[in-house]
């Protein structure tokens, strides 16, 4: 992930759009994996760009510190989302019907239930938990974690380790269930 | 726990060393000795291996260049509005037909300014003039880098004079009417379609509101235009006297919007009807005049000037701006009658029909394909 983090353009003019290049893609990809449907995806980055849109000075900061902040605002967003059941419920379906090429069609049903599954698990784990265990697992180091949840360093092992542990109980009792 | 009087290292060191992120090789021999460490790597490495394979088993999709332009270009519209109104109107989202549909709109708004000034335009010069009324569409083909252009220059406009929004815009009035309450709140019966060629799963009776008329008014300042200019290094583009307080009046009338939801509102159709868009000049200035400034802005794209030239019933035709990397269209007769513009998304997600019948605009957008969204377009009658 570090690789992408190069510098965008300093001009002020020049400066959103940049943004909005260098980290939409990848922001979209984390996004998605939240809510699994890219229509919900489009509309949380909308509103996470448009609240960077309401801070310039946060803009003027380097690339790093605005992805992290990107990250940690649009993973928000996305769980306050999910978090209500109807919601979840209409995105499976929705997932189904407008998404068929990320699912196969002899496995669809059970795979959805599995997805759904981890989503909510993971929306049960307290909020830096999910976003740690959600970051590492698609591919983040511990340095951009560390600035994402705004922790040190040397915490995130243990933020990590603890978030593994309670997503495993979590996930294996909703499997169960 | 400790061993041989070296202190275990922690759960959260030992969570890094999985991952070989923290000095990892140190911790190698202290592991070989240390049972307890062992069983607590054990757990940890397995606790990782279930939320890993969990989170892997998410789906991932890589947003594609259409994708990135279109949500772009959407943003670009919410950062226009003003500040109070995107706070307190969270987003909504219908589908991605109406989403091209409203941008269309928008557009066609701003560029029917335009419209209002091609060269057929040059016989009149009264005070208070009606120069364009949407009797019909066309589409106005344009490329990424011209859409750009062209909004690039009417936010502009806020430097060269002053934008009022006396009747607040695009507001919806709060709460549903009726079909019946409909009609006569925008002044016409309105249109329902056949709920046999619906397509299954949708609900047979639409939520029904109705967008208020607005008003854009857009009054020339000549000092304001001139600072504008000579900061940009166009102190060449001269606004004569007689521009400052002239005016544009771009009247957007009332809307009746149908939309047809499934039960979990994951699918809808939407149909708006309205009157037509009018656009008045107000002042002292020239047609001529007018049009030559407008059309000499800076940065205004010349493809899109030259279509809009070429159009020849031009004060009744409403461009409707169609982005080329994105829409494909064709122009069809609707309801057997009435020629209009089929828009179909290239993500094969929405597709939009917008025409006129009898001086009443009328467009129909969902997540259908083109060919059904038609046969729904053309089975709408007064019923």
């Amino acid at each position: 992930m570090a690789t992408v983090l190069k510098v965008a353009s300093t001009t002020t003019v020049d400066r959103f759009d940049a943004l909005f290049t260098l980290f939409y893609p990848q922001l979209f990809g984390l996004v998605y994996r939240v809510l699994g449907d890219r229509m919900e995806t489009e509309d949380t980055l909308q509103e996470t760009f448009l609240k960077l849109a309401d801070e310039p000075q946060l803009q003027s900061r380097p690339d790093p510190e605005v992805s992290a902040w990107l990250r940690r605002v649009s993973l928000n967003l996305a769980f306050n989302r999910i978090r209500s059941e109807r919601r979840a419920s209409a995105r499976t379906e929705r997932a189904a019907r407008l998404e068929p090429s990320a699912l196969h069609e002899s496995d669809g049903v059970e795979r959805r239930e599995q997805q759904e599954d981890v989503r909510r698990a993971l929306a049960e784990l307290p909020q830096r938990q999910r976003e740690c265990l959600l970051l590492r697992h698609s591919g983040y180091s511990y340095v951009e974690i560390a600035a994402t949840l705004e922790i040190a360093l040397g915490s995130v092992g243990v933020l990590l380790g603890r978030a593994e542990r309670a997503f495993s109980v979590i996930y294996r009792r909703h499997a169960q269930a | 726990m400790t061993i041989n009087s070296v202190v275990c290292p922690d759960l959260g060191r030992w969570r890094a060393w999985l991952d070989n992120a923290d000095g990892t090789a140190r911790f190698d021999d202290h592991l070989a000795s240390c049972p307890a460490c062992q069983r607590a790597v054990a757990d940890l490495r397995q606790d990782a291996a279930t939320a890993g394979a969990a989170i892997a088993s998410l789906p991932v999709h890589a947003v594609s260049k259409a994708e990135h332009d279109l949500a772009r270009e959407r943003l670009t519209w919410r950062l226009r509005e003003p500040t109070a109104i995107r706070r307190s109107a969270p987003l909504r989202r219908s589908t991605t037909g109406l989403r091209v549909a409203a941008g269309s709109v928008a557009a066609a708004v701003l560029v029917s300014v335009i419209v209002a000034f091609t060269p057929e335009g040059r016989t009149a010069a009264a005070a208070f003039l009606a120069q364009f009324r949407s009797r019909q569409v066309v589409a106005i083909e344009v490329s990424p880098q011209s859409q750009e252009a062209i909004m690039r220059t009417f936010s502009s406009l806020n430097d060269l004079g002053a934008v009022q929004s006396p009747r607040g815009g695009m507001q919806a009035a709060p709460g549903q009417v009726t079909v019946a309450d409909a009609g006569r709140l925008i002044g016409f019966p309105v249109q329902t379609p056949d709920p046999a060629v619906l397509p299954a799963g949708l609900d047979r009776t639409p939520r029904v509101q109705v967008i208020p008329a607005g008003q854009m008014r857009f009054t020339f300042d000549k000092a304001k235009a001139q600072r504008y200019l000579q900061s940009r290094g166009q102190p060449q583009v001269n606004l004569p006297d007689k521009f400052n307080g002239a005016s544009l009046v771009v009247s957007t009338p009332a809307a009746a919007m149908l939309e047809y939801s499934s039960r979990d509102s994951h699918q809808s159709l939407i149909i708006g009807q309205a009157g037509e868009i009018v656009v008045d000049v107000q002042g002292q200035v020239t047609l001529d005049e007018m049009r030559d400034f407008l059309l000499g802005l800076p940065g205004l794209p010349k493809s899109a000037t030259d279509q809009l030239r070429q159009i020849k019933s031009w004060t009744q035709t409403l461009p409707v701006p169609v982005p080329i990397d994105k829409v494909n269209w064709t122009s069809v007769n609707f309801q057997g009658r009435h020629q209009g513009l089929l828009l179909n998304d290239n993500s094969g997600l929405g597709s939009v029909a917008i025409w006129n019948d009898g001086g009443h605009m009328l467009a129909v957008a969902g997540s259908l394909k083109a060919n059904d969204l038609k046969v729904v377009a053309d089975s709408l009658a007064v019923r």
